[in-house]
């Protein structure tokens, strides 16, 4: 076993830790642990930053060298790894830790699904013939940051929900630390652009390289038509917010649907016969 | 007249609509569904149609659901959505250019109405040259500044980024270049693929959708095909070495591996897949234990009929493979045992090997035994095989205008997420004993970076009423 799949598998824990703190935060209704939470996620960033050039730098050393994006393992890893930076972005900026309780579980399972599923090879292997493209590392950091920014929205919108609950009242610790609902409609929407422009990149560069590699820019793969079901399901959601005005509960519920879109196209599709074949 | 007749169109009207947009996607999402749940063409959707009803399969078929992405109504609803972009485009289109062109009066009160404190500052003394300085400062920041005089009050107006309105015409755009060059792509190019063996050459590729061949007014001739592997055995690259050829006359030489094509007058040449066949000389070789010299040798071909020793009947080679189960290369012999009854069984080139992998009953059945027709034993002498490649050969001139759009709906991403149409006011008021200064805005969006912009323009403006106050001091 690589010693950086060795620090992902202790990342795993490291994030479920984070998760549980901020729950606490949540339940407990004050900001101690929430800040406990966010040191933890900061060095399981650290870690994970570090362990991704690590294997980088192990596949090198293995004669194979190949940036760590080449099979379902890796972008696992990678998709984590994305989730983590944009959620600690959003703290961040917004100042507010609550949404860590919703985030941080999607790194976290992407991290056990990734070390601990036994269907997923976590060896360092050599590049196919087909992966062998400079659009490689391109196609999939858009493509990764567009989901995990998709992800971030799918936690927003569920927050979003959660907190129409809260009719005031009632004194409820969980969920008077969630933000005020117009906030969250600002960030579902700002993820949603950030998600859709990376999307439409992770599309383009694809095109690019299906074009370089097999001579066509669109194939109707089955990869390809459920990024393009994905896309059109955002394309909607965008316009039914800036043209027909439709705020607050329908996104959230749109962005849930297009999240599942997301995991169809990065999962569902796998069990399908296709050129991404990578992710077996 | 003309104006209004086309507002009263139906058909203008129905395709204007936003909503229509956003049923079209969500048609064409679950149109796309259906079409990855439904194998489109190919070994899969054969296996698929068989285990439809014969009603069921007609259906399928008169509907093009086997290829629907090619189908004309499928076409005709990515019309639909093109016709929509285009109208609803040109329907709001002389509004937004009434928006940036038609400057707003400068000489508003409304936008001053409910204004936040901090937007808002009063210097207690009549200050004359107050509006010419804000008029300075406001031209250093914008670049039009309107002005204009209402009694006490001096009004100017500035607007910013107005073009960002434009940003979702050119992503519309974009999507109709993007068609357009899959349309020029689908009527003047073509896709097809072609097989050469090694140190052959071929003039013509057989046509992806099974409509004949295209002669390419050239050859094409694979010097050497070559397979390198890892270390593990996973393949490293497959690469072709080919000729291009005009009228006998080498022209040009490259190699294509996968991701790097080779272009030659326009066409494509991508490395699609490999395969062996067996060259022209095969031999065989029949040993029999109590013959003089021990074994007889035969130059065979498929299908060649051959005599065995001494008029002892002959054997027939019906199959030749290269690869037989991935155990090397085989021959199928059929042999007369008596009148009823013909023998059939494969030769492989290393029986050794063979007899190791295969399973036990299939190792000792007739079938692999090369010593099936006593007492004769069969053996695969020599059997060389010829490397072939598979080239994707295309040719689409609609590629280029596919990047220009995809180039511009991002660039119209950028514009109208990024970019946003700010218009602000400002009203300075002389009165008899006091200036004031209020600064008001609007915008399309991103109202967070309006209002820090405000609260910027507003503390300059207080910088400079400082200034010409130390200087009146």
């Amino acid at each position: 076993m690589h010693s950086s799949s060795m620090i992902f598998s202790y990342i795993t824990f490291v994030y479920f830790g984070a998760f549980v703190f901020y729950l606490f935060m949540m339940v407990m209704g004050r900001s101690g642990p929430g800040r406990v939470a966010t040191f933890i996620l900061w060095m399981g960033f650290v870690a994970h930053t570090f362990a991704i050039l690590l294997r980088w730098f192990e596949s090198y050393q293995m004669g194979i060298g190949h940036a760590p994006l080449s099979d379902l393992y890796e972008s696992l890893v990678f998709f984590s790894w994305a989730i983590v930076l944009l959620y600690v972005l959003v703290e961040w900026r917004t100042k507010n830790r609550s949404f860590g309780t919703f985030v941080t579980p999607l790194a976290f399972l992407a991290m056990a699904y990734a070390s601990f599923s036994p269907g997923i090879e976590s060896q360092i292997r050599p590049l196919l013939p087909a992966l062998k493209s400079n659009w490689l590392i391109s196609h999939v950091v858009t493509c990764f940051f567009g989901y995990a920014a998709f992800g971030i929205a799918f936690g927003v919108s569920l927050m979003y929900l959660i907190k129409r609950l809260d009719k005031g009242g009632r004194e409820r610790s969980l969920l008077t630390l969630i933000p005020a609902t117009g906030i969250l409609d600002d960030l579902n929407h700002q993820m949603m652009v950030i998600g859709f422009i990376m999307l439409t990149l992770g599309i383009i560069t694809g095109s690019v390289w299906a074009q370089s590699a097999w001579g066509r820019y669109w194939g109707w793969d089955p990869k390809e038509t459920a990024s393009l079901i994905t896309w059109l399901v955002y394309a909607s959601a965008l316009h039914s917010r800036l043209i027909v005005g439709w705020r607050g509960k329908k996104t959230a519920i749109l962005c849930i649907i297009g999240f599942f879109c997301v995991l169809m196209t990065y999962f569902g599709v796998n069990f399908l016969t296709g050129l991404h074949s990578y992710a077996k | 007249m003309a104006q209004s007749n086309r507002k009263s169109n139906i058909l203008w009207h129905f395709f204007k609509s936003v909503k229509l947009t956003i049923v079209l996607l969500i048609i064409l999402a679950v149109l796309s569904i259906l079409g990855t749940i439904i194998p489109q063409k190919g070994q899969g959707a054969h296996e698929f149609a068989r285990t439809l009803t014969p009603e069921l399969f007609h259906l399928f078929k008169s509907l093009n659901l086997f290829d629907m992405y090619h189908s004309l109504w499928f076409r005709l609803i990515i019309g639909c959505l093109a016709l929509n972009l285009i109208i609803c485009s040109l329907d709001r289109l002389p509004g937004t250019l009434k928006l940036i062109r038609t400057p707003s009066r400068p000489d508003r009160n409304r936008p001053f109405e409910d204004l936040p404190e901090e937007q808002l500052l009063v210097v207690q003394e009549n200050r004359k040259e107050a509006p010419d300085r804000v008029a300075g400062l406001l031209r250093k920041r914008y670049r039009a500044v309107q002005e204009k005089q209402a009694g006490e009050n001096h009004f100017f107006y500035v607007t910013k980024g107005g073009y960002s309105r434009f940003g979702f015409y050119f992503v519309h755009l974009s999507i109709l270049i993007i068609l357009a060059g899959a349309l020029v792509g689908s009527f003047s190019g073509f896709e097809a693929y072609m097989e050469i063996v090694e140190g052959e050459k071929r003039d013509t590729a057989v046509l992806r959708d099974g409509m004949g061949s295209i002669k390419l007014g050239f050859d094409v001739q694979l010097d050497k095909f070559s397979l390198d592997v890892y270390d593990n055995g996973m393949p490293r690259e497959y690469r072709s070495d080919l000729t291009f050829i005009i009228d006998g006359r080498f022209v040009k030489k490259q190699s294509v591996i996968v991701n790097d094509p080779a272009v030659f007058m326009g066409i494509s040449f991508y490395q699609s897949s490999y395969g062996s066949v067996p060259s022209k000389d095969v031999r065989i070789r029949i040993r029999r234990p109590d013959s003089p010299q021990g074994f007889i040798t035969r130059e065979v071909a498929r299908g060649g009929v051959y005599p065995m020793a001494d008029d002892d009947g002959e054997f027939q080679v019906l199959d030749i493979r290269t690869d037989l189960m991935r155990m090397g290369p085989a021959v199928l012999i059929a042999v007369r045992k008596n009148e009823k009854e013909i023998m059939r069984f494969w030769v492989f080139q290393n029986w050794e090997v063979a007899k190791e992998r295969l399973p036990g009953p299939m190792a000792q059945s007739l079938m692999f035994n090369p010593s099936a027709f006593k007492p004769y034993t069969f053996i695969l002498d020599k059997l060389e095989t010829r490397k072939y490649t598979v080239l994707q050969v295309n040719r689409d001139p609609g590629v280029p205008i596919v990047w220009i759009g995809c180039f511009l709906m991002v660039a119209g991403f950028f514009v109208t997420f990024f970019m946003f149409h700010r218009r602000i006011w400002i009203r300075v008021t002389l009165k008899e004993r006091a200036t004031e200064i209020a600064v008001a805005g609007t915008s399309n969006k991103n109202q967070v970076a309006l209002q820090n912009e405000l609260k910027h323009l507003t503390q300059e403006l207080k910088n400079l009423m400082a200034t010409m106050e130390r200087r009146h001091a």
